[in-house]
């Protein structure tokens, strides 16, 4: 038995090379995510934040391992749980010697990215519906099998759009059942629920089963009493300091409102 | 090519708890013996679904920064890595994987040098000096203070300590327990724990009203360590690990 196949195509090979020469055709650069990658004349690669594309006096860094620390936190210092959220600072500018260092560099700016952008274009990108990735789910995440078709619908909704999440989403609910929402319009492919949304999916069953224990279907729940409580709060201070990006069981974290307005508002607003 | 893959646990909301897994791969980088070193999690990314598709490689070890035994290191990790044992072929690869960090022979020897970087300069008192040894633990899973088991008796048969101690946050013996009745006047305190975190940082120190690291009390002086985790020879520890499970295709292709 042969270890290893040297006949089968090596993805990471393909895709850095795929990737380094899909920027080469583009002498003003390609706009990926949230950055511009652009093939530097002198040789090299040079990626910066789109915003940034005219601007000077950007912090240079030449390891693509920096790439990390850029991508960690947000202009205001929050943490940045997930990679394709469009939060990604400004201010730097990464000169990469060769398309290696520019691999790395993506995989720390946007994990995967350019691997499943490639198999994307090839045709070949496997995807894994919500369904299949909550049947393996176990431990505190194994009730997110529970959730019915039109949660998911909605946690889709609330949690991966463009305004929270700039992947484009190419998993369904179950392989019968499209997700019926804005999918995203960038390049970065999403084949499967990331543990972002399997933990917010989590979050979503406790309101489901609120939902099922409140027997007038217009009633709200004590989850949505809760929320508009705390809102009304912040707004009455002067100042609504939202939770962090992946803190979904605090009631000021923006994809709960983002579900909250899906599930709430029709309630609250029976006649729009 | 040769690759060696950290998976860590990582978080959605602690920016510092993914930190120990990519100061340990930068180590293996600098120290050479792979051609890559990635690191992936289960709640960052990449993911554990994803990161082989980012490898070059064609040899791949893959190494659990956990500590013990359990859930993660036998159930989670390979169902999302997809490997069915100590040898998968996937996708033109040769996976290895190798078990967790605290069942490791060296680990005791990593706890030990971390005592040492805690002990340097600081006076002990007249007297006997106890090694506590901490685990989180759980009734849950048992298996999951069998490390920390394991490594106090490998210490203690080692014999540097007139006394060494097994203690946990959620099972008995309970920490607050041993550090207050060994019978030495001197306690040693090592949370044997892959990374900084609210235990760690917080509840601990809380919990035992600890100052600091060097904690006078009237009749014993308490000295706490930060996370085995952390310390710089576990980027040592993971690549011996590594090396160690390239005889496991041996054992695979005679069954």
């Amino acid at each position: 038995m042969s270890r290893t196949s040297p006949d089968r195509e090596n993805v990471a090979v393909s895709s850095r090379e795929a990737f380094a020469a899909w920027v080469g055709e583009a002498p003003e650069g390609r706009k990926f995510g949230q950055v511009v990658v652009r093939k530097l004349p002198s040789g090299g690669y040079e990626i910066r934040h789109a915003s940034d594309a005219g601007s000077e006096n950007l912090e240079v860094h030449t390891n693509p391992r920096d790439a990390r620390d850029i991508s960690k936190l947000t202009e205001a210092g929050e943490y940045r749980p997930l990679k394709s959220s469009p939060n990604l600072r400004r201010g730097w500018v990464l000169r990469l010697a060769d398309d290696r260092e520019l691999a790395s560099a993506m995989n720390y700016l946007y994990p995967a990215a350019i691997s499943h952008w490639y198999l994307l274009r090839e045709g070949r990108l496997k995807t894994t519906s919500f369904r299949e990735n909550a049947a393996r789910q176990s431990g505190i995440y194994e009730r997110v099998r529970y959730l019915s078709d039109e949660a998911v619908q909605n946690a889709a909704r609330a949690c991966c759009e463009d305004e929270v999440c700039l992947k484009k989403t190419l998993w369904d609910v179950d392989e019968n059942t499209p997700l019926e929402m804005e999918r995203g319009r960038g390049d970065i492919p999403c084949p499967e629920p990331c543990s972002v949304f399997i933990s917010f999916a989590r979050r979503v069953r406790y309101f489901e089963r609120e939902e099922e224990n409140t027997s007038d279907g217009n009633a709200l729940t004590p989850g949505e009493r809760r929320d508009l409580a705390a809102l009304v709060e912040a707004a009455a201070s002067g100042e609504v300091k939202m939770a962090r990006e992946a803190e979904f069981e605090k009631p000021l974290n923006q994809r709960r409102m983002r579900y909250r307005r899906l599930t709430l508002l029709p309630k609250l607003r029976p006649e729009e | 090519m040769k690759a060696l893959v950290i998976v860590g646990h990582g978080s959605h909301l602690n920016e510092d708890s993914s930190l120990p897994v990519y100061e340990h791969a930068e180590r293996i980088r600098q120290s050479g013996g792979f051609d890559e070193v990635v690191e992936c999690f289960w709640k960052e990314e990449p993911s554990m679904r994803h990161v082989l598709d980012t490898v070059e490689s064609e040899e791949v070890c893959v190494v659990p920064a956990f500590i013990s035994e359990g859930y993660f290191t036998q159930q989670v990790i390979p169902r999302e890595l997809g490997l069915d044992g100590p040898v998968t072929f996937k996708d033109g690869k040769i996976v290895r994987y190798a078990g967790p960090l605290g069942t490791f022979e060296k680990m005791a020897d990593v706890i030990l040098e971390r005592v040492e970087d805690l002990m340097r300069g600081k006076e002990l008192r007249e007297g006997r000096t106890a090694l506590v040894l901490l685990g989180h633990g759980t009734d849950l899973n048992k298996r999951s203070s069998d490390v920390i088991y394991l490594n106090a008796r490998r210490i203690r048969e080692r014999g540097v300590y007139d006394i060494v101690e097994e203690a946990f946050l959620d099972q008995d013996p309970e920490v607050g327990e041993v550090v207050g009745k060994v019978e030495a006047e001197n306690v040693i305190l090592i949370p044997v724990f892959v990374a900084e975190g609210w235990h760690t940082r917080e509840t601990i120190p809380e919990d035992l009203g600890l100052t600091g690291e060097v904690t006078v009390r009237e009749d014993r002086t308490i000295f706490y360590g930060a996370p085995v985790g952390t310390h710089p020879s576990m980027a040592s520890l993971i690549a011996a690990r590594a090396r160690e499970t390239e005889h496991y295709e041996v054992v695979q292709n005679v069954s």
